[in-house]
């Protein structure tokens, strides 16, 4: 290893761990002492991170309030060290981390509230697609809907909550007080995809989130009604399927159809 | 990773700098922040030119690139970057590398920029500008790299002097024979940011005119004005508050020594409104067409 290999990872340890070697090829200036102006950078790095996350995850902050997320926050940047050129993708791994860590995984609502976020903020700068309009449904005959088979739009993702994060965090969006963590019975199923530019989330029905899962698989219209027949009253099924998909050409979640 | 192979005949396999023409003089810009997006696209605000961080647009789509996209059809555009970490003893990372070559073919800059800095090694990234050492084995590394990179985006680059907060007792030269060296064999063009030489000037102890005055006055093709926070045994380059008026004071000296050259106000954090900053750059613009109204008058009485 070269010198200037050498000192950049005693410099860069010394910022990770607050380990003190580099301070001896460090210089004191006429008016600060070396360990003063070395620990700009070692603040630097901490707050710069936590602030990242701030931004990433507004709603959380303000569900935790300044002193537990910042504390949260130094526990990630000490967990999970950024290895991506982009700040943009440091936060993705938060919602693990609370899923995983003491004493956040203790409360379940903390993850699935990282977890909704981190989803819009996916979708808002998630690769653009065209994005499928109805009238793209009148060219296929009544005799091949059942080959139809769908894509997604490249922002749509879906994602089970345990809580009721999705509650929580509609009212901290909407400035009121959110309501209790709660744990939820069966699973939220939520869909969350980008209109035009604006990052949207709603929540599936059981059958509907089924159908939009086996759909996105590329299974085909067919199959999807013979499934929903099993759900619910089979001979509503094939309505139900497309008013399912009614509303997902509608909402701009698909983005192509092919037989 | 073969590098060798990625640069195929290029001149820094060959040992040379890539030549490249300077830049054009823009005029009296502004760094591109989200803040204003709105004002700026349904406004026309009187910018000559928007300077945009590069990394805020290396991103798959969505409105982000939208905006961008309409911006670079109305206004010239600079790419900066935080990234580059041209200086890291790391291994060049072609991913990062590629999306930056991208994002030019889409904005079509009129240059790109980065900081000459490192910002981590062995896969970790501090987000940080971390200074180096001024050292000999320091130069021979970063102008290989420079190199490696303009041949990679098959132009010559800009790098900026960065606010530093240490010195390395290792180094065998000043930051401005380092960055006029750098300059010299690699052929990239200086980002002379006038806040960061105040702050480092100040936090080692040295006369900013004495970093002003060992650039070379033909390799500037850029200046950044920006404030700072004091903290009375140091400065911090936060970028967060209006220029102060020293460091309008180097602007004007900066002028002097480097003539007629593309200058932006950069603001970082605590962002104002619009209004606000174009009151800094109608100030970059004032102060440059005096100056230099003068230094003209000065060349004709002399040439008379």
């Amino acid at each position: 290893m070269s010198d200037f290999a050498r000192q950049q990872a005693d410099f860069q340890r010394g910022i990770l761990t607050g380990d003190d070697t580099v301070l001896t090829e460090i210089l004191d200036s006429p008016r600060e002492k070396r360990e003063t102006l070395y620990g700009v950078y070692r603040y630097a790095y901490g707050s710069r991170l936590v602030e990242a996350l701030r931004n990433d995850h507004a709603l959380l902050h303000s569900y935790l309030g300044d002193e537990a997320f910042d504390e949260m926050g130094h526990a990630y940047v000490k967990a999970r060290p950024s290895e991506h050129p982009n700040l943009r993708w440091f936060s993705q791994g938060l919602p693990e981390f609370l899923r995983s860590a003491e004493p956040y995984c203790n409360h379940p609502v903390l993850a699935d509230l990282a977890a909704l976020e981190k989803a819009l903020n996916d979708a808002f700068d998630a690769a653009e697609g065209p994005v499928l309009e109805l009238t793209a449904m009148a060219s296929f005959a009544p005799e091949q809907w059942n080959d139809l088979k769908f894509q997604p739009h490249l922002s749509a993702t879906r994602l089970d909550l345990s809580t009721n994060a999705s509650a929580v965090w509609l009212a901290l969006k909407n400035d009121e007080t959110p309501p209790d963590a709660a744990k939820l019975e069966e699973p939220a199923r939520i869909l969350v995809w980008r209109q035009d530019t604006t990052p949207m989330f709603r929540e599936l029905a059981p059958e509907e989130a089924m159908m939009w899962d086996e759909a996105a698989s590329g299974i085909p219209f067919g199959v999807l009604c013979e499934m929903l027949a099993t759900y619910d009253d089979p001979d509503g099924a094939a309505a139900r399927g497309a008013g399912y998909l009614h509303g997902w050409i509608t909402s701009g979640n698909l983005t192509a159809v092919s037989t | 990773m073969n590098v060798a192979s990625r640069l195929p005949n290029s001149p820094a396999a060959l040992g040379r700098p890539l030549q490249s023409d300077k830049p054009p003089f823009l005029g009296f810009g502004l760094g591109l922040r989200a803040q204003h997006y709105d004002e700026i696209l349904s406004g026309n605000p009187p910018i000559d030119w928007f300077e945009v961080i590069s990394e805020n647009y290396m991103l798959p789509g969505g409105q982000p690139l939208r905006v961008l996209d309409r911006i670079c059809e109305r206004y010239p555009v600079v790419m900066h970057g935080v990234s580059l970490s041209i200086a890291s003893t790391a291994p060049p990372n072609f991913e990062y590398l590629q999306g930056l070559k991208d994002l030019a073919v889409r904005v079509e800059p009129k240059w790109i920029s980065d900081h000459l800095c490192w910002t981590g090694v062995h896969g970790k990234n501090l987000h940080d500008l971390l200074p180096i050492p001024y050292t000999n084995e320091a130069l021979d590394h970063v102008v290989s790299r420079v190199q490696l990179v303009q041949d990679f985006l098959g132009r010559a680059i800009v790098l900026e002097n960065v606010s530093t907060y240490v010195q390395f007792n290792n180094s065998e030269m000043t930051e401005w024979e380092f960055l006029a060296e750098l300059s010299r064999r690699s052929g990239c063009w200086l980002l002379f940011d006038i806040n960061n030489v105040y702050v480092s000037a100040f936090n080692h102890g040295y006369d900013p005119m004495t970093f002003l005055n060992g650039i070379p006055a033909d390799r500037v093709v850029q200046f950044h004005m920006a404030g700072h926070s004091h903290m009375g045994t140091h400065i911090i380059d936060t970028h967060d508050h209006p220029v102060c008026e020293d460091v309008w004071d180097l602007y004007v000296a900066a002028i002097k020594r480097f003539g007629r050259v593309s200058t932006m106000i950069e603001r970082d954090a605590n962002i104002p409104p619009l209004d606000e900053l174009l009151v800094e750059v109608n100030r970059t613009r004032e102060i440059a067409e005096k100056v230099l109204a003068q230094l003209d008058k000065n060349l004709g009485k002399q040439a008379r």
